[in-house]
Order: C-alpha cells, then sequence, then structure tokens
C-alpha cells in the first residue's frame, strides 16, 4: 500500500448523534464484515460503553475502499475515547489521524460538545469533514443546521456530506469525500522507525496487543524493538491491520496504522503515547507529546459482603490485565473487612472501574471517598505520603502538608468567561490567565490544587457553560496546603470509609454536604440517628434522622402469622445488604452518596 | 388469664353487606345458602377432629367473620354441639366469642346467645359518627351502636368488646377523642382500636388506586395512635396489644392471646387458620410426611367457600395450604409477637427455647431502643422480660425487624 492510498481519521460527535451507528455503516459498506456477524455498533465492544453510549476504550478498525477512481484505498477509523479522564488517550489518537469527521445531528443541530471537539481536532491540525447524520428523521432541519456550520463552526456547510448512518443513505459519497477530502500521512519509510502506541488491547492467547501508527521506518516480524519511554526492548512476533480480526500483514511501513505481537505478558509497563522505534537503529526523537498515565485519584474498594474478597480479587486481576493505568494493594478497614486500596486517572475511571466491577463481577461495593496523593512532612522532618485518610498522621505530628497542583486549561465561549474565571478563584486557582484563541473562543489557564478538581469541577464547569466548556489538565508540582481530615460520625462511631482530606477552608460545606447526604440515604430507624462531621474532636457539622413514628399493622388476629413473618423476613434479608455501624444499618446507597460528585438535583448527569 | 389449652375459631363468611374496608373472607348470602353451609361446617367439624392431635380440651371457641350474629342461635348452637361430640371441649364450658353487628343486638338475640355460653360479645362498632359510619359502608348509626352496647351489657355477658376504627381520611384528632369518650362512657370491658389499613381488593382500596380515596398522612396516622394509647391509658385502659385495651386484665382476649403465644388453635371455615406446636404429625393431604422435622406447624383453609364447600363435600379437609415451622421461624414470630403486646418477650425463656440470648446479640441495638424510650429491659421473679413501652407499641413491626436471631445451627 502505498502511502498516498492511505487515509486515517477518527469521528467526533455530540454524544446521541450517531458516531457509533455511522462507524457501522463505514465498516459494512468497506465489506469488512459479514451481515450475519454484524451487531450494531461493533467499536463500542463493552457493554457499559454501549449502555452510556460513551467509548471509554478506544477500538480501531482498518477498512478496504475502491474508490470511484478505481484505486483501492486503506481507511483507519481510529475510535475515541469520550472523557477528560482519558484526554491523553484521545490525544494519542488524534496524532495518529490526518482527518475527522464531524458529526452533526440533522435535527439536533451543533452543540456544546461539537464544538469543543472541532477546536481539539484542530489544534492537531485535522482536516475536517462535516457529516450531517439523521437526515431521514422527520425533524431534520438541513438547511439551519448548514448555517449554524457556517455561522458556530466557521466551516463550508456545503462541504457538508448528509447521510443518514441508519438508512445507508449517502454513505457511498462520505467514503468518496474520506478519500478526496482527507490528506494522506505524511512520512519516511527509509528513515528509522518511529510508532507511535496511541492504544494497547489484551489479548488473553496472545498477551499485549499493541496498536500503533507508524510515522516513519518500517516494522516487520523480527525486528527488535524500543520503547524510547520506558527503555524496554522487545522482539515483534507479528504484524498486521487491525481489521474486525487481526490479519497478519508482513510489514507495517510509514503512515499505516495496524498491531504489533510482541510477546509481552501484561500490559502492565506499557504507557499510551511511547514510540517504538527500532533497536539497531534508534530514531533521535520520540513523536512529542508523550505523557506518563499516572493516577491521581485513590479510593478503597471494599465487597459489600466480607466473604466477596476472593472474587472481587479476581476481577482487579483481569481487570488490570486490560487497563494499563489502574492500580491496587491490599487494604482493611475494622468496619468494611479487606479491600484494595485502588489509584485512578480520575472519578469517571473510577466509576468505570466500579461499573465495571459491580456489572461484569456481579460484586456489590464499598468505596471510599476519594483522595489525592499528599506529600505530609513530619515534626522530626521524616515525610510521607499519604493518599488514605485512615493513615493520616496525628495533626500534632505534621509540620507541613503539600498537595498536588495541576495546570488546568479551559476553553469557553467568550460569554462565559466571567464565570469560569469565578469558578477558578472558587477552587483556589492562582495565576489564572486567558487569552483568545478565535473569534468569541476563549481559553483559561489555571493552577488549581488538584483535590478541588476531583469534585465535581468537571461537572460544574459544564454546567456553567451550558456544555460548551472544555477542560484539560495536567500534573505541575506540589504545593503547601492547609489539609485536614474530616470524619463523619453516626451515632458517635465513625465511618473509615467516609473520612476525607479536605482543604480546611472546605471541611465545613465538605462535611455538611456528606452528612445531609447520609440522612437523606440512611434508612429512618427506630431511634434518632445523629450525623455529624468532625476535625479531630471539634464537630463541624450535624444532621439528624428522626426515627420513625409509626411502623406497625394494626391486625394480627385470625391466625394468619405466617403473612406477617414472611415480610419481616423480606424485611430482614434487606437488612444484610446493609453495613452495620453499631446499632445503625447503613445501605451501600449511601456509601455512594456521599461520593456522587453531582449536586442530588441534577439526577444521572452525563458525564461523557 | 394466661391457658396453654388449644382454642378452637370458627369462621361465619356472611354479611348482610360488604363493608367498604374489608378483606376478609366474607359474602352476602341467601338462606338456603346459610343452610348448605351450616351442613357442611358439621362436616368439617369431624374431618378436623379427627386429624386434629392435641387431646387437651379447648378452653375458647370464637365464633368470628363475617357476621356470626346473622347466623340464627340454633345453627350456632348445632355447630357447638357438633364440636362438644367430636372435639374435647373444656369443662364446665368453654369460653364462648360471638362477634355481632349492632343492627343485630336485641334482647332476645342476647338472650340465646348467653344460652348457648357467649361470654365475650364482640360488637363491630366501628364508629360513633354517622357520618364516619356511612363513609364505612356500615348499616348501623351512631345511636343504634350505643344502645346495642346498652343492651348487650344489660343481657349480663361477661366482657363486652367494642371495634373501632380510626384513622379515616380527612378525621380530625378531636373526632376520634370523642368516639374514644363514648366508648369509655359506655365502660363495654374490652375495646379494639384498628387503624384503617387500605386493602388493595376492597372497595376503598379501589378508589385509592383511582386517586378518590387518600391515607391520612403518616405523621397524622401516628398522632392518632398516639392518642388512642395516652387516652385509653389515662382512662383506666391500657393496653396490652398494639390495638387492644381492656379496663381489667380479666377482660383481655384469653381467645387472642393465643395466636400471640403460639399456643395451639384449630380453625373451622372458610380461610381460618390452624397451629400446632411440637411437631406433631397433621395428614393434611391424606399420608402426610410423617416424622417431618417441624417444630411447629401451622395450616390454612381455602378461602373461597364454594372450593371449601367441595372439598368438605368430598370427605376432605378443606387445607388450602401449610408450613411447618422450624426455631428460626418460630424465634422470629416470638419476636414479632411479643413486641405487639405489653408483656413483651421473655429473655429467659427465649434463650431457652431458641439458644440465642437477644440481648447479647443486639446489645448496640438495645441501648439504642432504650435510650429513645422504645423499650425497657426489666428483671422480674419469672425472668427478664423486654417490654415495647407505647412508643415501641407504634413501631412494633420495625423492631422486631431490626433484630438480629443467629439461632446456633
Amino acid at each position: 500500500m502505498t502511502i498516498d492510498n492511505i487515509r486515517s481519521f477518527c469521528i467526533i460527535a455530540h454524544i446521541d448523534h450517531g458516531k457509533s451507528t455511522l462507524a457501522d455503516r463505514l465498516i459494512q459498506r468497506c465489506g469488512a464484515v459479514e451481515a450475519r456477524e454484524f451487531r450494531d455498533q461493533i467499536l463500542d465492544s463493552m457493554d457499559l460503553e454501549r449502555e452510556r453510549g460513551i467509548t471509554i476504550k478506544a477500538n480501531t478498525v482498518t477498512l478496504s475502499y475502491t474508490a470511484r477512481d478505481g484505486k483501492t484505498y486503506e481507511l483507519n477509523l481510529i475510535d475515541t475515547p469520550g472523557h477528560v479522564d482519558f484526554s491523553h488517550e484521545v490525544r494519542r489518537s488524534l496524532m495518529s489521524c490526518e482527518g475527522a469527521l464531524l458529526v452533526i445531528d440533522a435535527s439536533q443541530g451543533v452543540e456544546a460538545q461539537t464544538v469543543a471537539n472541532l477546536y481539539l481536532a484542530m489544534e492537531f491540525g485535522l482536516a475536517i469533514v462535516p457529516v450531517i447524520n439523521k437526515i431521514d428523521l422527520p425533524s431534520a432541519d438541513v438547511d439551519r443546521v448548514m448555517e449554524e456550520i457556517d455561522r458556530d463552526l466557521a466551516l463550508d456547510p456545503f462541504e457538508a456530506i448528509q447521510v443518514s448512518a441508519k438508512l445507508g443513505t449517502g454513505i457511498d459519497d462520505l467514503l468518496e469525500a474520506i478519500v478526496g477530502k482527507l490528506p494522506p500521512p505524511q512520512g519516511d519509510a527509509e528513515k528509522p522507525l518511529r510508532a507511535l502506541l496511541f492504544d494497547a488491547q489484551y489479548d488473553a492467547y496472545r498477551g499485549a496487543v499493541l496498536l500503533v501508527r507508524l510515522f516513519d521506518g518500517t516494522l516487520r516480524a523480527g525486528t527488535r524493538v524500543r520503547l524510547m519511554h520506558s527503555g524496554a526492548e522487545h522482539r515483534v512476533e507479528e504484524v498486521g491491520c487491525q481489521r474486525l480480526k487481526r490479519v497478519p500483514s508482513p510489514e507495517l511501513s510509514a503512515g499505516e496504522v495496524g498491531y504489533v505481537l510482541a510477546g509481552i505478558k501484561t500490559l502492565s509497563g506499557l504507557a499510551v503515547g511511547d514510540t517504538l522505534t527500532g533497536a539497531e537503529r534508534p530514531a533521535a526523537e520520540p513523536v512529542p507529546g508523550y505523557r506518563e498515565a499516572k493516577p491521581v485519584v485513590f479510593s478503597s474498594i471494599y465487597p459489600m459482603e466480607t466473604n466477596d474478597y476472593g472474587e472481587l480479587t479476581r476481577a482487579l486481576e483481569k481487570l488490570k490485565l486490560n487497563d494499563t493505568a489502574l492500580i491496587y494493594e491490599k487494604d482493611s478497614l475494622a468496619a468494611l473487612g479487606f479491600g484494595f486500596r485502588c489509584g485512578f486517572l480520575g472519578l469517571l475511571h473510577l466509576d468505570v472501574i466500579q461499573e465495571r466491577l459491580e456489572r461484569e463481577y456481579d460484586l456489590s461495593l464499598i468505596l471510599s471517598a476519594p483522595s489525592v496523593r499528599y506529600r505530609v512532612v513530619l515534626a522530626d522532618g521524616t515525610e510521607a505520603w499519604v493518599d488514605n485518610p485512615t493513615f493520616y498522621p496525628d495533626p500534632s505530628t505534621i509540620k507541613e502538608v503539600f498537595e498536588p497542583y495541576i495546570k488546568a486549561t479551559i476553553m469557553t465561549p467568550e460569554r462565559y468567561l466571567g464565570t469560569v474565571m469565578e469558578l477558578c478563584r472558587e477552587r483556589r486557582g492562582v495565576d489564572t490567565t486567558f487569552s483568545y484563541l478565535a473569534a468569541g473562543r476563549m481559553e483559561v489557564r489555571s493552577q488549581l490544587p488538584l483535590a478541588e478538581v476531583l469534585f465535581d469541577f468537571y461537572d460544574r464547569l459544564k454546567s456553567l457553560t451550558q456544555g460548551y466548556g472544555s477542560f484539560d489538565y495536567e500534573l505541575l508540582d506540589y504545593r503547601p496546603g492547609d489539609t485536614v481530615k474530616v470524619d463523619i460520625l453516626v451515632n458517635g462511631e465513625k465511618v473509615d470509609a467516609l473520612s476525607q482530606l479536605v482543604h480546611r477552608a472546605s471541611a465545613r460545606p465538605r462535611a455538611l454536604r456528606s452528612c445531609e447526604r447520609l440522612a437523606k440515604t440512611i434508612p429512618r430507624q427506630q431511634f434518632k440517628i445523629a450525623i455529624q462531621g468532625a476535625i479531630g474532636g471539634q464537630i463541624i457539622a450535624r444532621t439528624t434522622i428522626n426515627p420513625y413514628r409509626k411502623d406497625v399493622t394494626a391486625k394480627c388476629y385470625g391466625g394468619d402469622i405466617t403473612r406477617k413473618r414472611k415480610l419481616l423476613e423480606k424485611q430482614r434479608e434487606g437488612k444484610k445488604k446493609m453495613k452495620m455501624v453499631g446499632a445503625v444499618e447503613i445501605p451501600q446507597a449511601a456509601f455512594v452518596a456521599v461520593l456522587r460528585t453531582e449536586d442530588d438535583e441534577d439526577g444521572d448527569e452525563d458525564r461523557s | 388469664m394466661t391457658s396453654d389449652q388449644p382454642g378452637l375459631y370458627v369462621h361465619l363468611p356472611f354479611c348482610s353487606a360488604i363493608c367498604r374496608y374489608c378483606d376478609f373472607a366474607v359474602m352476602h348470602a341467601g338462606e338456603a345458602k346459610r343452610k348448605r353451609f351450616v351442613e357442611h361446617l358439621l362436616a368439617e367439624v369431624a374431618l378436623a377432629a379427627r386429624a386434629w392431635p392435641d387431646s387437651r380440651p379447648f378452653d375458647t371457641v370464637y365464633f368470628g367473620g363475617g357476621t356470626p350474629s346473622l347466623l340464627p342461635a340454633e345453627d350456632l348452637s348445632r355447630v357447638l354441639d357438633a364440636c362438644r361430640a367430636h372435639l374435647m371441649l373444656a369443662s364446665p364450658a368453654p369460653w364462648v366469642y360471638l362477634e355481632a353487628n349492632p343492627e343485630d343486638v336485641t334482647p332476645g338475640a342476647c338472650a340465646a346467645w348467653r344460652r348457648l355460653g357467649v361470654r365475650t360479645l364482640s360488637l363491630g362498632v366501628q364508629s360513633f359518627d354517622d357520618d364516619a359510619l356511612r363513609f364505612l359502608g356500615r348499616r348501623h348509626t351512631g345511636g343504634q351502636a350505643r344502645a346495642a352496647v346498652e343492651v348487650a351489657r344489660a343481657a349480663g355477658f361477661d366482657t363486652v368488646s367494642l371495634d373501632l376504627i380510626f384513622g379515616l381520611p380527612g378525621q380530625t384528632p378531636r373526632a376520634w377523642r370523642r368516639d374514644l369518650a363514648t366508648a369509655v362512657a359506655l365502660s363495654p370491658g374490652h375495646l379494639s382500636c384498628y387503624q384503617l389499613t387500605i386493602h388493595r381488593r376492597t372497595s376503598f382500596g379501589v378508589s385509592a388506586a383511582r386517586g378518590d380515596l387518600r391515607e391520612l398522612p403518616d405523621a397524622e396516622q401516628a398522632e392518632l395512635f398516639d392518642l388512642t394509647h395516652g387516652v385509653l391509658g389515662q382512662a383506666g385502659w391500657p393496653a396490652y396489644e398494639v390495638s387492644n385495651f381492656a379496663s381489667s386484665p380479666a377482660h383481655e382476649s384469653r381467645h387472642n392471646r393465643k395466636y400471640w403465644n403460639h399456643t395451639p388453635y384449630l380453625g373451622l371455615g372458610p380461610s381460618a387458620h390452624s397451629f400446632v406446636a411440637g411437631g406433631a404429625f397433621i395428614p393434611a393431604h391424606g399420608a402426610g410426611d410423617a416424622g417431618a422435622a417441624g417444630v411447629a406447624r401451622r395450616w390454612w383453609n381455602e378461602p373461597r367457600l364454594p372450593r371449601w364447600e367441595r372439598r368438605v363435600a368430598a370427605g376432605e379437609r378443606p387445607v388450602a395450604g401449610e408450613e411447618l415451622l422450624g426455631p428460626q421461624a418460630l424465634a422470629t414470630e416470638t419476636l414479632l409477637l411479643g413486641l405487639r403486646t405489653t408483656a413483651g418477650v421473655d429473655l429467659d425463656d427465649f434463650a431457652a427455647r431458641f439458644g440465642v440470648d437477644l440481648l447479647a446479640a443486639n446489645d448496640a441495638l438495645v441501648a439504642s431502643l432504650v435510650r429513645e424510650g422504645r423499650l425497657v429491659v426489666r428483671p422480674g421473679p419469672e425472668g427478664r422480660r423486654m417490654l415495647p413501652t407505647s412508643l415501641g407499641l407504634a413501631v412494633a413491626d420495625g423492631l422486631a425487624a431490626a433484630f438480629d436471631l443467629p439461632l446456633p445451627s
């Protein structure tokens, strides 16, 4: 395949605008899949992704398309995950493309996320083909959407391809546009090898499957390759194209996208963004933009039923195979038994892991309040890293605490500039600056404590900017911070899993919020329940759950005691799913509610 | 007061009209239907007697329904005679209970019932307020109810008991207080005050589903419940169970007590429940599972009259279902029933029977409940007891569910 006949692109779209259906149709049209083995939304392989409609783990497929000019092209469709926690992976995916299909719903029009995605794609210099999808809907208004493309996106509306991915209308025109309007990759097959590792998957039989985009050079079985950042060396066993199945080929060369098998047993140690080069003739520079995917959020996971610990262990081992970013170690709490302390890329990553554990492994879990990792300097001069409130040293022994800061980059339409700056200030942002990107579009940069970003920052940003704001961050450094440990007490007993490390200024509101959420989720009982937030011995927040006043059925005679007992047995069965703190039954939902970042009123806000 | 002799319950499923709140097995019936029913009931006595394992005499007989007062006294008498012939009844006579509607209470009827041996006449008064009675679908007025109580008292029954209903939609504390005052002033001896429960398959249930009828809000129900216990307690009518009050222990229901403390009872008639303790062998469906490892057994009759009749006519016991109760089920019931009565749970007896020290297994819970004023733990001459206060009675269902019963396996 000559480099001129290669097109690598991604599909970007607002949620529900039909990205996955469009991908399915392209795959089908190019005959990469037989109708009988076709499943809708082939690329979103995990159930969770299908359900949430978000792509968590990028998938990639190579298609062959014979165009109207009679030539056969190799189309690399590179799927992108959709959340800031995975922005690193998104960037690596975009970096592997020359173009992007920007999908817009013919009845919904240009939405916030469309704009945010467009700017990201443009940042990477991708050629854009606008696609107006769902033109078959009765509510479709193509003229209006074309106006919006012109006005809001500053793209040529007459370049837009009109399709109905559902019916297959316009797919041929779209394929022609991909071939005609997107540039081929550039690269030199003669230069030393530079292949960007943009994704890695785990295969039960072959181990790690590296997905790479070659920028320069060639890659074939037998080549010794070196990962330029980790320094690890491997001998390539097989290369090929990632069609719907892996299809081996003799070699991959500059501009191509494909997979590499190199006898690597696990994904741990592999970092997306790393560059493969030849061990014999290494390239001088790696592909730029590498960033280590480091866990920044820590939380402990406990099985609701203590004898599920073994099952949890096995489940985490399996998830780890496919997730380079997940780390964990053993942990235990008196009240909750054995569990694991885990590190995540962000809160969505945490959410995803939790949901997969609960859904795919049928586990019922309790998670402790997420925390960042603090550097604690003790009075005796020794240092400790603390990411677990349980191990937070006695405040009297602490000399100074340092907390991680990030450099946040927020893009927003100009009209929200004020609210975004205010949000940064609220969250203890420093050195907040802004600049104009394009007409009406601003970039705000701020240095923020990571701990302030963990809790609902992204959701707040989205809601303040009505969805138009986008957010990216990288870790900066550690700076002194006034951190305190807030404990939650239920009828005077401390609930370890709910202890949190927070900035002193946020301690009271955070404690109060936790208390209120517990008060909403712990069912009323036969006695009064006091819920308190405390720093050390000092109570800083308090709520009360009043007991039932009446909970009794009037009649119990005629001898039908059986029905009554069965009701009670059912009630008692429900109680098994609760954790006892003293005499108080706390349902799993209460633990979850405290950790939720969204406001209760928002319900299940979409966070992709 | 407490007896361990079995009790006999006879269900008479007929009413002149069906009340809007009633979910019992009841129906209208003409003369012919009633006659046929009595014949079948007589046959069931014989069938049931053959399988009844307890040789001790029945010391209570309860005619419930339905409206037993609709049945001519001769019919009731024939039923009692059959029971005497086939089952062992206490001598000189068991304590006989009869439920009656106020409109059926006349001096003549009372005299006839007295001759049958009725000692407690239980009147379905429900309310003394004419509007409330109309709303409930009753066929009497407040004035008739008052007159009926007077007539019953004059007839010389040992105990006259009144059933009252509270928690009607829109009922004010004032109105309910007036009903209670009227009842107390008539000094019948025993009061049952039931909170209105809206059951699904009743006229009220249908109205509620349509949105025409709204149950009283929880807080108001709780207020009326507290008011009931407060007013009657002060008037010298303390509760001895969630819904039952007596002006002296002598007026407490011997019969209902059996349901609450696992004393054996035999139920006859459609839907009636029966219970025996001690794992005795009851062949419910011909040859049974002799020797099954139950500590107790409960069974219940066909709820619908036609099927009940067909089975009796075929010479079968009309049993619809049964269950064996193991230690766990019995312990659960002991706790849930005990916490509904002011006598509470005998902790030492409980430990001896089930091998669980309730207090030790639930120390944090009991401490919280005692602090909250729901429970009292009291050492007594006959052993330690755990008693619900009136605040505890108000949440008796939840109380029982909160306890752990880690029975030794």
